[in-house]
């Protein structure tokens, strides 16, 4: 089977992103095919200058942060500050099909960039803007970072172990999730303007973005006034649910047990068939009543496995069990790698590092082979004098006025 | 039916419920039909998992009104059939024939066992475009394994990463890695997979032809940590616990009414902060001169701020704090988020009402296209509710025909 040809190609991209979530949805763009022209300015630098960077040496070009959501990208540096700067970004927001953003509320605006300014140059344009808190009502002007939208959320009230402080996920994952509904929503407009020539503005907010997975929580809440408890790791209709030590240090098991059959699985693997017997652990009512008493139980026989044995042996006797993987071990999955979903573009500073890709195939392929990350300004050159074709000599006016840095 | 949206005019049939408890591949067709297309959920005479598990507006289980089916099949239509019976299966057949997009939701043995593979589907129709959603994926060494939100959450790295930066975590090396009470995973891999359709969309726009999208739930997890990779593949250790965090304050701390964000990473927002605290005088000490200097003696500085923290609510602290520019937030529960003006004002939150009346609300949509909005078009469907509807308006079905696909048709 051909691989199909990839789904954004001619599109391009103009990207004004900052931090983590609408660079890495520019970034899914441009593994799509799309060519995306990210603007950065020297005095608003974020991860590039943040860690963790290439064996703890600090350098704009150094950031595994930045390099690792900017893949696949062009880099062109304007002084967006200075009105020449800002011409310069017009003219290639002339030449793009989409924008996105996410500066504070009104950011875009004071700099000539917002919706309004660009739809007059532009009039298909597909603008996203995305904000912690979105672009209207009252907090529309709060910064807030990834705590702050986990926190707002309600996400954190729900996360934590029984009876201790709420938690907040790892990751940064209300940036790169508010970054999949970004790509989602662009590829529909996108859709939509191949067939009707419309573009139209998208507003995303990603306090909304994590309480699209509270349904449950909200129905109740507002149904009768109860708020959800913290539960640590374990499940309302599932026991055991859990993480259990295994051998060494910090080495996790997750199993989780759906029914009577997968129980008496689990019992047998561990050397303790009796235990299905037992009245307080034979059916999934009692076990959810009795995990205080089942769960050491279950891993006094994990504290002597290897992670990988315990997972394999109840995997084959049909019950639901995984590693619990650190980030080094899910770039080393030897599944993940076999999928294709570890990919390690070559970076002319750093060398190749090692990435997560799209977590899908298509037709058994993997749709997105990333390219390194842009070097700071890189494609300067070749955004203004070939794309807008600006001579050198206004080039090099330019570069020494401090307009192009 | 007439329908507006981007993807308007498109027809989606959805085959997940051979799985027990996985959101994904339902979230996945509720949002191709959030964005206007026709989705058409086929159940077997059993019905959805997510029917059977509520919660329930009264408490009372009924299995057409649990909240987790309703807000994972709104925007859908439902038809029932026996796939297992040659009528039902043919049926499916049928439908899958006229189909732009099927969404799957088993695992890779049911997928050979029913058929569905895309060489094995009609090959009148080149343009399907088939995803599905399952735990490992279906290629790989680990394609045949069993999982779960708990699992993908594990084996996708984020349960390690919990709890994130900043956290209050007073024994990280004993602290157990977490999963969220949610489930994440599936609407994680539910976003992906709509994103991965309509990406597919695309490409046959260019080509005529569709394809066949195998999304794995591990890799949709990991995919939305790239900057907890970044660490392991750039060989800087990431650290678990706050204190060496890079600059400090930026963590959140008890307050007189549960939780508050503290965040004052520049030094600008440090000294407004301590305005704020009324300046104490252990402000001017030199271990707490600068933002590395505050994360190296944070031991000693977080029960000071826990005592002023102490003494405020939350709110009263976030309102002097955003006044002068400091990211400083009170944390919510889900009720306080619910009714805050914000959400109010956005009219976020979707308005629902039980059989008996009972009003609730659930989650709206997070995007907002101007041209294309977000709409509710219809609550989920009841069991069965469009099975003639549905096979006579997609397959032209006679009622005899109806008669043969395994289930008395309603």
């Amino acid at each position: 089977m051909t691989t199909p040809p990839l789904p954004l190609e001619g599109i391009r991209i103009a990207d004004f992103g900052q931090i983590i979530a609408v660079p890495y949805t520019a970034q899914m763009l441009a593994w799509m095919g799309a060519e995306v022209i990210l603007i950065e300015t020297e005095d608003r630098l974020t991860t590039r200058v943040w860690p963790p960077f290439a064996e703890a040496e600090p350098g704009v070009n150094r950031s595994g942060g930045f390099n690792l959501v900017n893949s696949s990208k062009m880099s062109c540096t304007l002084n967006l500050r200075d009105p020449e700067g800002v011409a310069l970004a017009k003219q290639i927001i002339a030449v793009s099909d989409v924008l996105v953003e996410n500066y504070s509320s009104g950011t875009m605006e004071r700099m000539g960039l917002g919706y309004e300014a660009v739809q007059a140059i532009r009039p298909d344009v597909v603008y996203l803007s995305l904000g912690a808190f979105g672009r209207t009502g009252p907090m529309k002007d709060l910064v807030g970072f990834h705590s702050v939208i986990n926190l707002f959320s309600g996400l954190a009230s729900v996360t934590g172990h029984k009876g201790s402080h709420p938690r907040i996920m790892g990751g940064l994952f209300p940036d790169a999730f508010s970054g999949c509904y970004c790509v989602l929503a662009l590829l529909e407009a996108l859709y939509h303007r191949a067939n009707t020539g419309e573009g139209q503005y998208i507003e995303v907010a990603m306090t909304e973005v994590l309480a699209t997975i509270l349904p449950e929580a909200v129905m109740e809440y507002t149904l009768d006034g109860t708020e959800p408890e913290r539960v640590g790791n374990r499940h309302q209709e599932k026991a055991p649910h859990n993480v259990f030590r295994c051998l060494g240090d910090e080495n996790w098991v997750a199993i989780s047990v759906e029914d009577d059959a997968q129980f008496r699985a689990l019992a047998q693997v561990a050397g303790i068939p009796k235990l299905a017997e037992d009245p307080r652990f034979s059916t999934t009512e009692a076990r959810l009543s009795h995990q205080d008493e089942l769960e050491p139980l279950i891993e006094q026989w994990t504290l002597g496995c290897q992670v990988e044995d315990v997972v394999e042996k109840l995997q084959a006797a049909g019950v639901p069990a995984g590693p619990v993987l650190d980030s080094a071990q899910v770039l080393a999955d030897p599944h993940m790698v076999q999928r294709g979903y570890v990919q390690s573009p070559d970076h002319p500073i750093v060398g190749p590092r090692p990435m997560g890709a799209f977590s899908w195939t298509v037709d058994g392929g993997q749709p997105a082979i990333p390219r390194s990350a842009p070097l700071f300004g890189e494609h300067n050159k070749k955004v203004i004098q070939e794309l807008l074709q600006v001579p050198g000599e206004e080039f090099e006016r330019l570069m020494q006025n401090g307009v192009i840095r | 039916m007439l329908r507006e949206g981007a993807l308007a005019g498109l027809k989606v049939l959805e085959l997940t419920d051979q799985v027990s408890g996985q959101v994904a591949g339902s979230f996945c067709a509720r949002l191709l039909g959030d964005a206007g297309a026709d989705v058409v959920k086929v159940e077997s005479p059993q019905g959805d998992h997510y029917r059977k598990s509520g919660p329930y507006p009264d408490g009372v289980p009924d299995p057409d009104c649990s909240g987790m089916f309703l807000y994972l099949n709104s925007n859908k239509r439902g038809v029932v059939l026996d796939i297992e019976s040659p009528g039902g299966r043919a049926a499916f057949q049928d439908l899958v024939a006229t189909s732009d997009f099927l969404v799957l939701g088993q695992n890779s043995s049911q997928v050979e066992r029913f058929g569905l593979s895309r060489e094995r589907l009609p090959e009148s129709n080149q343009g399907l475009i088939v995803v599905t959603i399952t735990p490992f994926g279906l290629t790989g060494l680990n394609s045949a394994y069993l999982g779960d939100d708990l699992i993908a959450i594990s084996s996708g790295g984020m349960a390690y990463a919990t709890p994130g930066i900043p956290d209050r975590v007073e024994d990280p090396g004993r602290e157990p890695p977490l999963r969220s009470n949610t489930h994440m995973a599936g609407y994680l891999a539910g976003v992906q997979g709509a994103m991965a359709s309509v990406a597919a969309l695309l490409s046959r726009s260019m080509t005529g032809t569709g394809c066949e999208i195998d999304l794995s739930m591990q890799e949709a997890v990991a995919a939305v940590m790239p900057f907890e990779l970044a660490h392991a593949s750039y060989h800087e250790a990431k650290p678990r616990r706050p204190e060496i965090f890079g600059v400090m304050p930026n963590t959140y701390l008890p307050c007189q009414d549960g939780y508050v964000v503290v965040m004052a990473v520049m030094d600008a927002h440090w000294r407004n902060l301590m305005v704020i605290a009324d300046n104490p005088d252990w402000a001017e000490l030199e271990v707490f001169s600068s933002g590395v200097e505050r994360a190296r003696n944070w031991d000693a500085l977080e029960p000071l701020l826990l005592e002023w923290t102490m003494a405020h609510t939350g709110a009263e602290i976030a309102q002097l704090a955003q006044e002068r520019g400091i990211p400083c937030f009170p944390a919510y529960t889900v009720g306080q988020m619910v009714d805050s003006a914000h959400v109010i004002e956005r009219g976020f939150m979707v308005d629902m009402e039980g059989p008996g009346g009972q009003k609730f609300k659930l989650p709206g949509y997070p995007a907002r296209l101007e041209r294309t909005p977000w709409k509710f078009f219809r609550p989920a469907p009841k069991l069965g509710e469009h099975t003639s509807e549905v096979l006579g308006e997609w397959l032209g079905y006679s009622d005899a025909q109806l008669s043969t696909v395994g289930v008395e048709a309603r």
